[in-house]
């Protein structure tokens, strides 16, 4: 079984990764998106360009009209200058409005995929994933990205440009000059390199940390029940403080480094200037400059560190966004190992409806909990499966309705092997009441049709029509308010009330082959009554199989299959399940 | 929002504890910023000193060192300032909340719902601490140089400053008519947070039913249409910011042209000299930028405006009442008068009565929906009944303190509740579980097998949920929690049904052997097992129905026989 633990992932190849991959990795994201930048990166260039033609406009006006008293001319500059603020305005509008897009399509469409791939997943990639944490990537990660999409990215790319620009310029001009200017930079740069493994690891840390408390408060809340019937509201208050003292403690860590880009830009910003003067001076002195020269070269300089100086905040946001597409892109870049495969690689055979070929299975990191198992089931019959609490009967249950996958062997359903089928054909055949039943907050309604399109139509006359017809409609009475009868907001609904909803949204599928794992132990024995008829009532080819504690459940099964310690045997009568039961030690 | 507070929650208020960083972070804008502008002015003195050839650039060098070195601390005591600000006040506010939730009753916990919780306390936060760690800072500078900008134009001339200034309301106007439409759009996109929490979670949580199901593609539905309306929220917002930035630069940049356009007309008029004309233009580039920025930081304002509305309801609540002090030793004795719990119109329970007197056993028993579950909840105070009484060795319950009635009177829920913590840590939950209480909870829930079958024994971590244990196993997990608590009164939801029948007798066995004279109240469908007690309460429909022995009421009560009858066959195997 894979690994599908997000953050031991983490530990394996974090020493491997270089930043700057995880930066190449980000770019498939903004893929369809390349018409909407390329205006974003026009209408950001246009603006900067405007923004430099202002004061260059103020300033021709005054030397050409307001000294000479032509104020004829100070209006047209005056206008001149309104043209060019409407065009700034124009193109800044332009430039937040179609990157905020990008942005926001850009989330939506992140999210989606990252639910989705946690649809696609398997069952036991949220046995070792904590809730709380996957919500968080989800929703905050994301977000982080969105955040630097929308404000950060074009103000990177027209920065970068214009540092270009400038830089080019000042070489243009005098090269020696522009080489001593342009030192710092690379002093800029080897400083960044040098500290981009400790700001990645930082702000990784920070983001673990915050996934971390989400879960702590997803798993306290989830729990409140018992964190309140065992008095240990201070059991949330410590746990909670420790995480967020842990989170608060890696943000601070993060902010720390993040916030050393800004000042040692200007730093460098500063030094190039006193280093334009020294080496400037000196020229003058060598006379290979200017004076005045000098005063528009350490201006123009200043046009070179102001744009960095920004990248300087803005390589922060970047930082954290990289951070941030880590973790998201961890999620997605995880598959599926309970892959369908194709008709032809599937091996045919199996006897009857379901058969295990000799099927091991354990969970990740734990003991076998199946082993070299074989058994055949038949259409039409029922089957009990009994054994001792953890001996593998809901395992044996899980691997029928393809939850996991046998570490060896082969499960057949059909004739076929189990994994050659599609999600939607096998999910179909098989019904599983599972042994925790799960509501979804809605009604009543909503969770007996759930996965049920067939129905979802169907008026509520139509509906009632259609579970009296299948005996089921007399079950749904007891709910006060019927199908509309809300679920969440009723209190605490019992499990024997969840399991009878679950019963009847597992027989309104009308599977082939239906699973009930202790599916009806908290439900009393008058109701249970009504359950059995109902299934008594189901077509003939129908194959149960049933896992109880309740001998009577066992009694009416055609065949008692033995579970304990890895093995799966067939008892043959009851006395001899029931003896089998008495004389094996119990394995859990 | 509670009818208690009237007064609108001010976001400013969560900066007052710490208002010495604020000042702190302040000074270091202010020297950072006052330093920096000593930079041009070395730089001219150098060339103006060279003209006149009196340059001493080692001493400028020097000076410039020393300035830009300032500039660098300063800078980054800023930046350390604002994330140690934001950060801290981020904790601060979480710990508030998480505070008052642990605080919450059950009834109130579920009607906040624990997705909107969850968003308080992360996104939420997070938008409350965009302002502190961006807001502050920029807030100060810009206002600073606003001032100061202000004041340098009115010394030069009062006319053009005013001309100039009379620019800042259209702003504020601006400013606070977007706000007031960012605000419900913020708080909109907010509760979208709340939503999509609550389905990434139930589909986590449900994920082996959707699995079963093949619903992936019914969540992804779900999950579909609430994105896209946090897509379409997003654009909205969007669209308005999208225009004020603009709009400030554009009413901003107006300054430079009014002064242009004014100011020129007063130097051709003469009443202002060029060189002042001139000042006044550098200036007033001083004065557009700090309000460029502040148009930037309203949307984090206005962000954080509404999320600390949200989280300010949640720390407004008022805190249940609880002000029992009985903290007494209990001898056991349970007794019910005329309880009613109500879900809005309809009764769970109703008029509910009995008593349970201390070391005996009682069983509650009654068909599914029958509001046996609701009837625990209230006897442990997890639901508040609508009236009626719940006696704790003849005083109501609301007299006891609650730690030392929870200490003393413990439940195990009918459905796994499983900390992600070790083995040991789930059992001895209950703060007060020492060593040996463990041990002998353990042996009595018949675990000590499956914890000596583990290799690491109880130090075993539970996976998230218990995904790997069976449910028999989990059940009696949650018992030996429930035990190792030493309690003087049991109760039981359920208990037996994930149990077999031998495992259950040797765990009552155990029980009376282990923890003599403790009453137990256990919620049952198995008649059998209420043989056993001192006496059976049958609940139908929320309403005790009967009570007596368990011989007594087979005699006596025809809905009680029928359930016997239903049994006759259904004893569980072993």
């Amino acid at each position: 079984m894979n690994n599908y633990s997000l953050n031991e992932i983490l530990k394996e190849d974090e020493a491997k990764k270089a930043p700057a991959s995880a930066w190449k990795k980000m770019l498939p994201l903004l893929r369809g998106e390349k018409r909407g930048l390329a205006i974003a990166f026009v209408a950001v260039i246009a603006n900067s360009g405007l923004n430099l033609a202002g004061p260059l406009v103020i300033g021709h006006a005054i030397d050409r009209y307001v000294v000479k008293g032509d104020y004829h001319g100070v209006l047209v500059s005056s206008g001149l200058l309104l043209a060019i603020y409407l065009g700034a305005f124009i193109a800044n509008y332009i430039q937040m409005r179609v990157m905020g897009g990008v942005a926001q399509r850009t989330l939506w469409r992140l999210r989606n995929d990252l639910f989705a791939k946690l649809q696609e997943l398997p069952l036991a990639f949220f046995a070792v994933n904590k809730t709380g944490d996957l919500i968080s990537r989800i929703n905050s990660d994301t977000d982080r990205l969105n955040q630097f999409f929308s404000q950060g990215l074009m103000r990177f790319a027209g920065n970068i440009f214009l540092i270009i620009g400038a830089g080019l310029f000042i070489l243009f001009i005098n090269w020696q000059l522009g080489v001593a200017a342009l030192l710092p930079a690379v002093g800029i740069f080897i400083f960044t390199r040098l500290i981009s493994r400790l700001v990645a690891r930082r702000n990784a840390g920070s983001l673990r940390a915050g996934g971390l408390l989400s879960a702590e408060v997803q798993e306290s809340i989830a729990n409140f029940k018992v964190v309140l019937a065992f008095n240990r509201r201070d059991y949330f208050r410590s746990h909670f403080a420790e995480a967020n003292q842990a989170a608060f403690r890696s943000a601070v860590g993060a902010g720390y480094v993040n916030e050393l880009f800004t000042p040692v830009f200007e730093f460098a910003g500063n030094v190039a200037q006193l280093i334009v003067l020294g080496v400037g001076l000196y020229l003058i002195t060598q006379g290979q400059f200017a004076i005045g020269l000098l005063v528009s070269f350490v201006l123009y300089v200043t046009r070179f560190y102001d744009p960095l100086r920004e990248m300087a905040r803005l390589w922060s946001t970047f930082q954290v966004a990289l951070a941030a597409w880590d973790r998201v892109s961890r999620i997605l870049h995880l598959s599926s190992d309970l892959a369908v495969i194709p008709a032809s690689e599937g091996k045919k055979g199996g006897r009857g409806v379901i058969d295990f070929e000799r099927v091991s299975f354990a969970y990740p990191g734990g003991r076998e909990v199946l082993r070299d198992a074989s058994f055949a089931f038949e259409r039409g019959k029922t089957y009990a499966l009994v054994g001792p609490t953890g001996g593998g009967k809901t395992t044996t249950a899980s691997l029928i309705a393809r939850l996991y996958d046998p570490t060896a062997g082969t499960v057949y359903l059909d004739g076929r092997d189990i994994r050659s089928y599609d999600p939607a054909e096998r999910s179909k055949k098989i019904g599983f009441i599972l042994q925790e039943p799960f509501l979804f907050s809605g009604t009543v309604r909503d969770n007996i049709l759930y996965g049920n399109p067939g129905y979802a139509g169907l008026s509520e006359e139509a509906l009632k029509k259609v579970l009296a017809e299948a005996g089921l409609g007399s079950l749904l009475e007891r709910f006060k308010g019927g199908l509309s009868a809300s679920v969440d907001a009723s209190g605490a609904l019992s499990l024997g009330e969840k399991q009878i909803i679950a019963f009847v949204r597992a027989v309104l599928r009308k599977p082939e082959i239906l699973i009930l794992d202790e599916a009806t132990a908290n439900i009393d024995t008058v109701t249970e009554k009504i359950l059995e008829d109902i299934l008594a009532k189901l077509p003939p080819t129908t194959t149960k199989v049933v896992i109880a504690h309740r001998l009577n459940t066992i009694a009416s099964a055609d065949d008692i299959f033995f579970v304990n310690a890895g093995e799966i045997r067939e008892a043959g009568s009851m006395e001899h399940a029931v003896d089998m039961l008495l004389h094996h030690k119990r394995q859990s | 929002m509670p009818p208690l507070s009237t007064q609108k929650p001010k976001i400013i208020d969560i900066l007052k504890p710490y208002w010495g960083f604020v000042a702190l972070l302040s000074l270091c804008t202010i020297a950072g910023n006052a330093l920096g502008l000593f930079i041009p002015k070395l730089i001219a003195r150098g060339i103006d000193t060279f003209a006149r050839g009196t340059l001493d650039l080692d001493r400028i060098a020097l000076e410039f060192l020393g300035i830009s070195l300032a500039v660098l601390v300063s800078t980054y005591l800023q930046g350390a300032f604002q994330t140690y600000l934001s950060e801290r006040a981020a904790r601060d506010l979480r710990g508030r909340l998480a505070d008052k939730i642990s605080r919450m009753s059950y009834a109130r916990l579920e009607k906040e719902t624990p997705s909107k919780l969850l968003t308080n306390l992360t996104s939420d936060i997070e938008a409350v601490k965009m302002l502190a760690s961006q807001g502050v800072a920029t807030v100060v500078s810009s206002v600073i140089l606003i001032i100061g900008a202000s004041a340098l134009l009115f010394s030069i001339d009062w006319r053009l400053a005013l001309a100039v200034l009379a620019l800042l309301p259209i702003i504020a106007i601006v400013l606070s008519l977007v706000f007031r439409r960012l605000g419900p759009l913020f708080k909109r996109g907010q509760e979208i947070i709340d939503r999509l929490n609550g389905i990434i979670s139930q589909s986590i949580v449900g994920a082996a039913l959707v699995r079963v199901v093949d619903a992936q593609g019914l969540e992804l539905g779900k999950f579909h249409g609430e994105n896209l309306q946090a897509r379409e929220n997003g654009m909205r917002v969007l669209k308005l910011f999208c225009v004020v930035i603009p709009t400030v630069g554009i009413v901003a940049n107006m300054a430079a042209l009014v002064i242009l356009a004014l100011g020129g007309r007063f130097v051709i008029a003469g009443t202002l000299s060029i060189g002042d004309f001139i000042a006044f233009n550098s200036y007033v580039i001083i004065l557009i930028f700090p309000i460029i920025m502040l148009g930037f930081v309203s949307q984090i304002v206005s962000r954080a405006q509404t999320s600390y509305a949200r989280i300010a309801e949640i720390l407004g609540l008022e805190d249940e009442k609880d002000d029992g002090r009985d903290a007494s030793q209990l001898r056991g004795d349970l007794e019910v008068r005329g309880l009613t719990v109500s879900y809005g119109e309809k009764d769970a329970l109703r008029d509910v009565s009995f008593s349970i007197p201390a070391g005996t056993r009682a069983a509650i028993v009654g068909p599914t929906a029958a509001g046996k579950t609701q009837l625990l909840y209230a006897l442990i105070g997890l639901i508040k009944p609508r009236s009626g009484q719940v006696l704790y060795d003849g005083k109501p319950l609301e007299s006891y303190a609650k730690d030392a009635l929870h200490a003393q009177a413990a439940i195990v829920f009918q459905d796994s509740v499983m900390f992600n913590l070790s083995l040991r840590e789930n059992v001895a939950f209950g703060r007060t579980a020492s060593a040996e209480a463990v041990d002998r909870a353990i042996q009595t829930a018949e675990l000590a097998d499956f914890v000596a079958s583990l290799p690491q024994g109880l130090d075993t971590m539970v996976s998230e949920r218990g995904t790997t244990l069976s449910g028999g196993q989990k059940q009696r997990i949650m018992l030996a929690r429930a035990l190792a608590l030493n309690p003087r009164i049991l109760f039981l939801d359920d208990f037996t049904a994930r149990v077999d029948a031998a495992t259950e007798a040797r765990i009552l066995a155990n029980l009376e052997k282990n923890y003599p004279g403790i009453t137990l109240v256990s919620v049952t469908q198995k008649v059998q097992s209420a043989e056993r007690f001192d006496q059976v309460i049958l609940l139908m429909e929320g309403e005790v129905l009967a009570q007596g022995t368990h011989a007594e009421l087979a005699e006596s009560s025809p809905e009680y026989a029928q359930i016997v009858e239903s049994q006759k066959s259904t004893h569980t195997y072993e």
